[in-house]
């Protein structure tokens, strides 16, 4: 019994979540009949389990509700706020009544008579201002990814998680394996064999990380409703959308975001967009718009929470933090705007004129930074007075494998991600001087300096005397706040795939650990927290950048240059250093090679429930997994398999352009390396005529085929027109009124066209090769190419 | 009264019982990767199949000098708020039930042994502290300051 009172708790929370988001999507667009069967399906569910667990008012509230929007899909009555605001109210009962089920295993008695009662109109009316405030849309996809949803199992969180660790060990004996193998001198048949089932291990590992992700969906679904009923209260008026719903999350990294971005999105609608009257007063829509945006970009996840509010004035935040004390005058002129602007994350600071009663719940901007920073992540902020306020949180993906680069210190192997890596240096190398200034040293690399940390001394630790000096090597680390530093090792070791686990609290505690990992030799390995030991060595990036606002700045204009054009490096499966411009990347996606299959001369691969083609001119070989770039141009995805992602770094200006166009635009220098860009223009052109717009489809012009007594245009040509672009309708069918653009008339040879006229363009067809003599304009109806020739001259459209 | 499972081990010098139910399971030590800057406690993290432990020498814990490890000792697995951590044994000595009671700590104990013994036991005509492991854990407040 307890166990399915379980169940039926964790689904009807995770049915709670999904139905106040989709209900309040479907108030913003009432005639969405799927929607509303959606919504209705859910509360039927929630119906049906609590009848079978006897619990009388959840079975009463959700049969109200079901009743209420069964009324709204006959059509007996219209959905309005009212009613909206009424079945709302129930959703938030039954979570009430959840969360005691789950503390007393009973349900506790009570009267839920107003709330059922609200539900047919006969409590006091809404007021009708409030209710066109709240317009929360959310994108298509987000919803069709609701009906799927629920075709999945419920598996045990310590059953996924015992099945991840049955798989790393078995990777794990397979490189010890892999290693007494090769030594053995084996046969290469048996190392053939065992390089398949290694192959295969592979694979599994792969599938069973991806079990442990969840739909990033799931983090956005109780969004809509909080920006909806918290506009209602401020008689504010928003446009809400989320984007980016499929990108994948682990799902500890979800909880953990949870909180900052439910309060990051409050914060935005009630501090961030102003009253509809204050902006009709500068010129701007009456409703604002807020945007959440999730995308994977290399190792991270971006989250981003965009409003078109009045952003953040930096006057102001020093004014508030002076009155509350957070700094004096004298330090306040000191700051540079960037830092004026990370006021906002100084603990008791609040940018509200008055703490509101939305506000007021004990959850800073300083929590949010230090709740996103504990999982390794970074808070940034993109203001723009008076137009907007956008707030990134960047989190690193765990459990899926990150670049990481090895290094010595004191004897041991410690890891440094390689996302924080600027540039690998040899200590006696020309371009470094190292200098002691007043106890501290400082690196300065072609006219850059740089605080110089000793990674022995940070951890104080002893230098091991075998390590050879002249292997010192200077990682100048980039973190993801706060200034650049270099750090010196006693040696690079090489760059590995690691997975990264947390460390115990013990060890995380220190702050110089950002977790622990396992490589293919068993020995575990400490991942440096490159922020942590910048605060261990006691350089505060704040007071060093003060000192030179004026480098500060050039600084932030450099990075403003890099996020506006940056190239993603990646080794092709030829084995060439490519790169292409991360903007038209929309995501890096790992299949099993399996997902690809060749059809029409096109190789495409199959991502979830969509296809799309990939530019290769085979099949891969092998069954491991294979590294797709999506490359996204606004309508159409193609794909673009890469043998792994080396780095993201800045797009140089000079760019050598190509001779003649071709998969290269042209060669730039990264690093002294020739590097060539590849142009995804001629990528996109040359697939042009696989690929299928996925966003919004353009208007194809419409064919009608005439007289086609014997079925041969619906069989034989509908078919070939509609795979180039057009639009098929026959004699049979009704249309919906809509004047064809060309008519294809099929009546015997000799017979006359009794559908021409009307200004629509006739193409005739014959069933015989020969013609009928140099007049005849009809087209012989085995010859596509003059076919397809005719029709583009009549209408245009279709695709070559 | 109900039999209960014990583990009688020797650690720090000092011969303790745990209850079972607090033990994951008994290994031998991996080669051990040391943590610098962490709590002097922490003798390391090593491997245990895909699992990372951190190894802790109780020596440290009940304000004794800490020992070096020795390869092929054994250690107790135990698992506390998620996290793995491995106690250094200087013996496993039995697995065993015990039928007497648990009673209270009679007598003054050193501090650090204060901090982590939980009852007395009486086991084979001797009286055996009984320990929670997870007090091994969290590092000794007095010691970190």
């Amino acid at each position: 019994m307890d166990d399915l009172l379980n169940d039926f708790l964790t689904e009807t929370s995770e049915i709670l979540a999904e139905a106040a988001g989709a209900i309040v999507a479907w108030e913003a667009d009432p005639a969405d009949r799927e929607r509303l069967d959606a919504i209705f399906r859910l509360v039927h569910t929630i119906k049906g389990s609590s009848g079978f667990l006897a619990l009388p008012r959840v079975t009463a509230l959700s049969h109200a509700a079901e009743d209420a929007l069964d009324q709204v899909r006959r059509g007996n009555r219209p959905a309005d706020a009212m009613l909206v605001t009424a079945v709302l109210a129930i959703v938030d009962r039954l979570s009430e009544l959840c969360d005691v089920l789950g503390r007393d295993g009973a349900e506790p008695a009570g009267d839920d008579g107003a709330i059922i009662a609200a539900l047919d109109g006969r409590q006091a009316e809404a007021d009708p201002a409030v209710e066109v405030a709240g317009i929360p849309l959310r994108r298509e996809d987000d919803l069709l990814a609701d009906g799927q949803g629920w075709r999945s199992i419920r598996v045990p969180l310590p059953l996924l998680d015992s099945v991840m660790t049955g798989v790393t060990d078995i990777v794990l004996a397979r490189n010890e394996f892999a290693r007494m193998l090769r030594e053995s001198g084996a046969d290469p048949a048996l190392i053939a064999s065992f390089d398949r089932l290694s192959d295969s291990i592979a694979g599994m590992r792969h599938s069973v990380s991806q079990m442990r992700m969840q739909r990033i969906d799931k983090l956005f679904a109780p969004l809509p409703r909080i920006v909806r009923d918290l506009a209602q209260e401020t008689g504010k008026k928003i446009r809400f959308t989320t984007s980016g719903g499929e990108v994948e999350l682990d799902r500890e990294m979800m909880e953990n975001i949870r909180d900052p971005l439910i309060h990051i999105v409050r914060n935005a609608v009630d501090h961030g967009v102003e009253a509809p009257a204050d902006r009709a007063a500068v010129g701007k829509d009456m409703t604002a718009t807020i945007v959440v945006a999730a995308r994977q970009s290399g190792n991270q996840i971006e989250i981003e929470v965009r409003d078109d509010g009045r952003g953040l004035s930096p006057d102001a935040l020093v004014a508030k933090a002076v009155a509350a004390r957070i700094l004096t005058a004298n330090e306040a002129r000191a700051l540079t705007p960037a830092e004026r602007l990370g006021l906002i994350f100084r603990p008791g600071f609040s940018t509200a004129a008055q703490v509101t009663a939305i506000s007021g719940r004990g959850v800073g901007m300083d929590i949010v930074k230090a709740n996103v920073e504990k999982i390794g992540g970074v808070v940034e902020l993109r203001n723009e007075e008076g137009r907007g306020l956008s707030i990134l949180l960047r989190v690193p993906m765990t459990l899926t494998i990150i670049s990481g680069l090895m290094v010595r210190a004191a004897g041991q192997y410690f890891a440094i991600p390689r996302g924080a890596v600027r540039e690998i240096l040899l200590e006696n190398s020309d371009t470094v001087r190292i200098d002691r200034v007043g106890g501290g040293e400082l690196a300065t690399v072609r006219g850059q300096r740089y605080p110089l940390l000793r990674l022995e001394e940070v951890l104080g630790c002893p230098r091991d005397a075998e390590e050879d000096d002249d292997d010192r090597a200077l990682v100048i680390v980039r973190p993801g706040q706060g200034q650049s530093y270099a750090l010196s090792v006693a040696a690079i070791h090489d760059q590995e795939e690691l997975v990264i686990k947390p460390a115990a609290p013990i060890i995380m505690a220190t702050g110089l650990y950002a977790g622990t990992t396992l490589p293919d030799n068993g020995q575990p390995v400490l991942l440096l927290d490159v922020q942590g030991l910048l605060a261990a060595a006691a350089i505060d990036a704040a007071e060093a950048e003060r000192g030179e606002a004026a480098a500060a700045e050039e600084a932030a204009a450099a990075a403003a240059a890099r996020d506006a054009a940056q190239l993603l490096l990646f080794r092709d499966t030829d084995g060439r250093t490519r790169g292409v411009r991360l903007s038209v990347i929309e995501r890096v996606e790992e299949v099993p090679a399996l997902a690809l299959f060749e059809s029409a001369g096109t190789v495409r691969v199959q991502i979830g429930d969509d296809i799309f083609p990939v530019h290769a001119d085979a099949l891969p070989e092998g069954h491991g997994t294979v590294k797709l770039l999506r490359l996204f141009d606004g309508r159409t995805v193609l794909c673009y398999p890469v043998a792994a992602v080396v780095d993201i770094v800045r797009l140089p200006d000079a760019v050598q352009p190509a001779a003649a166009p071709g998969l290269v635009a042209g060669v730039v220098l990264i690093g002294g390396e020739p590097v060539e860009l590849i142009d995804p223009f001629w990528l996109m052109e040359r697939h042009a005529s696989v690929l299928t717009p996925s966003v919004e489809e353009v208007r194809r012009p419409l064919c009608r085929i005439a007289d086609d007594a014997d079925g041969w245009g619906g069989n034989f040509l509908a078919p070939i027109l509609r795979g180039a672009g057009y639009r098929v309708v026959s004699d049979g069918d009704a249309g919906d009124g809509e004047a064809p653009d060309v008519l294809l008339c099929l009546a015997a040879d000799d017979g006359p066209c009794v559908h021409g006229g009307g200004g629509v363009p006739v193409i005739r067809l014959r069933a015989s090769v020969a013609t009928a003599g140099p007049a005849d304009e009809t087209i012989y109806r085995y010859d596509r190419q003059a076919l397809l020739d005719a029709l583009r001259r009549h209408v245009g459209g279709g695709r070559p | 009264m109900i039999d209960r499972l014990y583990l009688v081990a020797r650690i720090a010098d000092t011969r303790v019982a745990l209850r079972s139910d607090a033990i994951n399971s008994v290994v031998t030590v991996g080669q051990p990767v040391a943590v610098p800057a962490a709590p002097p406690h922490v003798a390391g993290i090593f491997a245990l199949r895909s699992r990372v432990l951190t190894l802790i020498d109780p020596h440290v814990v009940v304000g004794l000098p800490a020992v070096p490890v020795a390869p092929g000792q054994r250690v107790i697995v135990v698992d506390v708020g998620g996290h793995g951590y491995a106690l250094l044994a200087d013996a496993i000595e039995d697995v065993c039930f015990i039928a007497a009671p648990e009673t209270r700590v009679a007598g003054k104990l050193l501090p650090g042994w204060a901090r982590v013994a939980d009852a007395m036991i009486e086991h084979d005509g001797a009286s055996l502290l009984v320990v929670d492991p997870a007090h091994f854990i969290a590092a000794p407040a007095a010691r970190a300051a």
